[in-house]
């Protein structure tokens, strides 16, 4: 038995026992000793991909657990980049779960939701390792279901059963994309081994297809525009933990499929394979802030934004296929490197902002952003976390969001060594949509941070806040070292991602020069950045002001009122609110949100000067949402009514068609002519 | 050796087969589901007869599977959802008494007609009792059509799964038992189906006369 068949095992019975734990004990027994088995799991699949990565492992198991072909699992350099993704979110979000759930206790199902949530962790590790298309499609299927019963948790909500039902549709329409995917990979042969489709020799034809279909499939899942419509919808429903796994590693199981089969099993295609993944990516990051700006619903704006950076993602992904259709092998492996650490920074940061606004959620009963505020003075702990992950998702230095968006503009901007006209038009519009994506992201989350967590609380709600419990600050805790320690360390973690991936689809195995020392520099790329260095000049810049302001300044607090040109009585619902921040945005993209607005005032009945109360709603319309889904809904409706017409509605007659036909075919089977 | 071997499958499809038949004869609910476990559970030994003589080990688990789903688990199930619609009792059936055990003894002529071949060329000590299983799945099939009441109905599905076990045990031996957990796993799955569309059905209609379901459609 080597250290990693043994940690797999680990994984497996933490989360067996975890989940028994959850459904044979009642009360907070279940609740802890369920979080505790999904932690260790998830504990022990960080040191299973930690340690595959680190001594290049390569541990291959199949079990004949599965019928016909029996359960193949192999861990190579990618899956087990993938495997430490998942642990690290995975854990964290467990010890925050134990707390978070609390509050469910004798409203909704602890058992349920403790038994699937060890389910789902344990899929995570399964579907990276799956090395047959059975096992694959299998723990696929595993994952979207046990999801899917989490984010049904608070199920008695209109908006949750409508959530996961668009939820459970489009994952399905993905997962039918990818059976066929496979099929046509594995020409016809379900339970073929992932060895075998890399050697399988396929038609152009059937190979743009399989990329196309796993593009459609992953996308589904990834969140891709135009298939994204599930997740602002079913992240803000969910538990913030269940939100902050979904949105840090499920989603990403989309990135890792798709570089498994258009990489891995492909080996790589014509360029437009990546120009259509980038195209979808610069699409989705764009769409995905410009939404986000508008929504003043905490958690769905991070949703929104957990389509944004996996189109940075897929952006990198899009990069790389490129660069290697054209035959770089230097630049295609820093545009994969890019994606995949991106990849594990925004589960890190993302999964640390659901956790945020999880804790604003427990302490205030409200997502909506317009009825917070304050929060700083009432949460301090869960500020700064949540002003680090903003600051990371953001792209600023020196945290890990700033190393990964440095390397994803670095491998779009070597694309100017391909001599080559649409190359030349491509990319240089990619660097301005990916920069003027980083630059609404920062604006977004001046928003976020700002009007939740800074001035007057606006509610009684918001008011009374007290800071989250212990466990939910240790999960936050954990994710916030591993953002800082994850932007600090980018000369440690590329050329580890670099040689997760030698080897992989015909990339060099002997890993391309970056450049170790303070200074961080990859071949190929045209710049040069030195995090360490931004890091000590910030630092040396905080210290030196704060220093300055304890030595010169007079630092007491001096509460005072604002200054309200003249007019008395003003209240914290006039603070600026997030409408009025993302009012000129919603002036300059005027054409894409389609905005409604709707004044009413009520005057004083003596006198037109004197109001007694102005209603004003507003509303987006995401035009091309609406012009997407509603013929595919309208033919579905029409089909199902032409259907309905078949039914006699008579149970009975059914069975007696099916009896009537059994009996026909039995008797033509005995006694053929 | 095989002799007793004949004789028990034999014995032990004609047992099922005829607590098949109440269905068709009693018009209790009660009645039905203690047919069903007792069907249940001669099924149960039969698995094991054939894991005994024909040495198959893996058939042991799966009697054992047979008896705590089928003989004492859904019938536990059922014995619930009895009690908690109150006596409901198959009234009117769309045919008569009389007329269904006329059409089962058909169905059983129909059967043997059927199985004719197989148990012509088969060399399996099982080979008689094979026309009985099959019986057994159309009579549940009639049943499934000719009575009204949802629990009626479900209770003829479970009939209908179990005609279709023993088929699979005689015939073959046992498959591989993996598809018979995968079998089991839809049995209980379709079984949870039916339970919450029964429940469905009472709170939309106070009863469970399936008829009543024609109204579904407009």
């Amino acid at each position: 038995m080597t250290i990693a068949s043994w940690l797999l095992y680990i994984i497996v019975g933490a989360h067996a026992l975890g989940a028994l734990a959850a459904l044979g004990l009642r009360g907070a027994a279940g609740r802890v000793l369920g979080a505790t088995g999904a932690g260790a799991g998830s504990l022990a699949t960080l040191g299973l991909g930690a340690w595959c990565l680190g001594t290049g492992t390569v541990l291959a198991i199949t079990a004949p657990i599965l019928p016909l072909t029996g359960l193949a699992l192999r861990v190579d350099g990618v899956s087990a980049f993938f495997l430490i993704v998942a642990g690290v979110a995975g854990a964290a979000a467990s010890v925050y779960g134990a707390a978070y759930s609390a509050h469910y206790e004798g409203r909704y199902s602890l058992r349920l939701l403790g038994a699937m949530w060890n389910v789902l962790l344990l899929s995570l590790p399964i579907q990276v390792l799956a090395d047959n298309a059975l096992t694959f499609l299998m723990t696929w299927e595993v994952m979207s279901l046990s999801a899917y019963f989490l984010v049904l948790t608070e199920h008695d909500r209109r908006e949750t059963v409508r959530a996961a039902n668009w939820y459970l549709v489009v994952t399905h329409a993905g997962f039918a994309a990818l059976v066929a995917a496979f099929l046509l990979l594995a020409a016809g042969d379900p339970t073929a081994s992932f060895a075998a489709m890399r050697s399988a020799v396929l038609a152009p034809g059937t190979r743009d297809a399989v990329f196309v279909l796993a593009l459609i499939g992953f996308g589904a899942k990834a969140g891709i525009v135009p298939l994204h419509v599930w997740l602002p919808m079913a992240h803000p429903v969910a538990p913030s933990h269940v939100s902050a796994l979904m949105s840090g590693v499920v989603i990403k199981m989309g990135v890792y499929g798709l570089l498994r089969v258009s990489l891995d099993l492909l080996g790589g295609g014509p360029a437009w394979w990546g120009g259509l993944a980038l195209g979808v990516g610069a699409v989705s990051a764009l769409l995905g802030v410009l939404y986000a700006l508008m929504e003043h619903d905490l958690k769905r704006l991070l949703a929104y934004h957990s389509i944004e950076n996996v189109g940075i993602i897929f952006m990198g992904l899009g990069a790389g296929l490129v660069f290697q259709s054209y035959g770089l092998p230097a630049l295609a492996t820093l545009g994969f490197v890019a994606g995949l650490y991106h990849t594990l920074n925004h589960a890190c940061f993302k999964g640390l902002l659901f956790l945020g606004a999880g804790s604003v959620l427990h302490a205030t009963h409200t997502r909506n952003m317009e009825e917070l505020g304050g929060l700083i003075h009432r949460m301090p702990r869960t500020a700064v976390g949540f002003l680090i992950g903003a600051a990371a998702i953001s792209a600023l230095p020196p945290l890990n969001g700033f190393a990964s968006e440095w390397l994803v503009f670095q491998a779009l901007l070597g694309g100017s060594t391909i001599p080559r006209a649409e190359i030349a038009v491509v990319m240089p519009i990619a660097v301005a949509m990916l920069a003027l994506t980083s630059g609404l992201a920062v604006a977004c989350f001046v928003k976020a941070f700002g009007i939740t967590f800074l001035a007057l609380p606006r509610s009684a709600e918001a008011a009374q806040a007290q800071e989250a419990p212990l466990a939910m600050q240790i999960g936050m805790g954990a994710l916030v070292l591993a953002c800082v320690a994850l932007g600090l360390a980018p000369f440690f973690v590329v050329p580890v991602l670099g040689s997760a991936l030698g080897g992989v689809g015909g990339l060099p195995t002997a890993s391309v020069e970056f450049s170790l020392g303070t200074s961080f520099r990859v071949a190929g790329a045209v710049g040069q950045m030195s995090p360490l260095l931004v890091a000590l000049g910030l630092a040396l810049l905080i210290g030196l002001t704060l220093g300055s302001l304890r030595a010169f300044a007079d630092r007491r607090l001096r509460p005072g009122d604002t200054w309200g040109c003249g007019r008395i009585g003003h209240t914290a619902r006039m603070e600026y609110t997030a409408t009025a921040f993302a009012e000129p945005l919603r002036r300059i993209f005027a054409e894409l949100y389609r905005p409604t607005q709707d004044l009413s005032i009520d005057f004083h009945p003596a006198s037109r000067y004197f109001v007694e109360s102005i209603e004003y709603r507003s509303a987006i319309h995401p035009w091309f949402e609406q012009a997407l889904y509603t013929p595919v809904l309208r033919l579905l409706r029409g089909a199902a009514h032409r259907v309905r017409r078949l039914q006699a509605g008579s149970l009975h007659l059914y069975l007696t068609y099916m009896t009537i036909v059994l009996v026909v075919l039995l008797i033509v089977a005995r006694w053929p002519r | 050796m095989s002799d007793a071997f004949s004789q028990l499958s034999v014995l032990g499809s004609s047992l099922t087969l005829i607590f098949g038949l109440i269905l068709l004869w009693r018009r209790g609910v009660p009645a039905y589901i203690s047919a069903f476990a007792a069907q249940s559970a001669v099924l149960a030994g039969v698995a094991a007869v054939v894991a005994h003589f024909g040495r198959e080990a893996e058939l042991y688990w799966v009697a054992a599977l047979l008896f705590l789903v089928k003989a004492v688990a859904i019938p536990k199930l059922l014995r619930d959802m009895e009690r908690r619609f109150g006596t409901e009792r198959e009234l009117q059936p769309y045919v008569n008494t009389a007329t269904s055990l006329v059409v089962a003894g058909l169905l059983v002529l129909f059967g043997y007609a059927i199985m004719r071949p197989l148990v012509a060329v088969s060399r399996l000590p099982t080979r008689a009792a094979m026309p009985l299983a099959m019986a057994l799945v159309l009579v549940s099939l009639f049943v499934m059509i000719s009575r009204k009441k949802a629990l009626t109905q479900v209770v003829g599905f479970l009939m209908l799964e179990n005609g279709i076990a023993l088929l699979a045990i005689l015939g073959t031996y046992g498959i591989p038992l993996i598809i018979e957990l995968g079998v089991f796993l839809d049995a209980l799955l379709g079984f949870i189906v039916m339970q919450i569309f029964v429940y469905q059905i009472h709170d939309t209609f106070e009863t469970i006369d399936v008829e009543q379901l024609n109204r579904l459609r407009h």
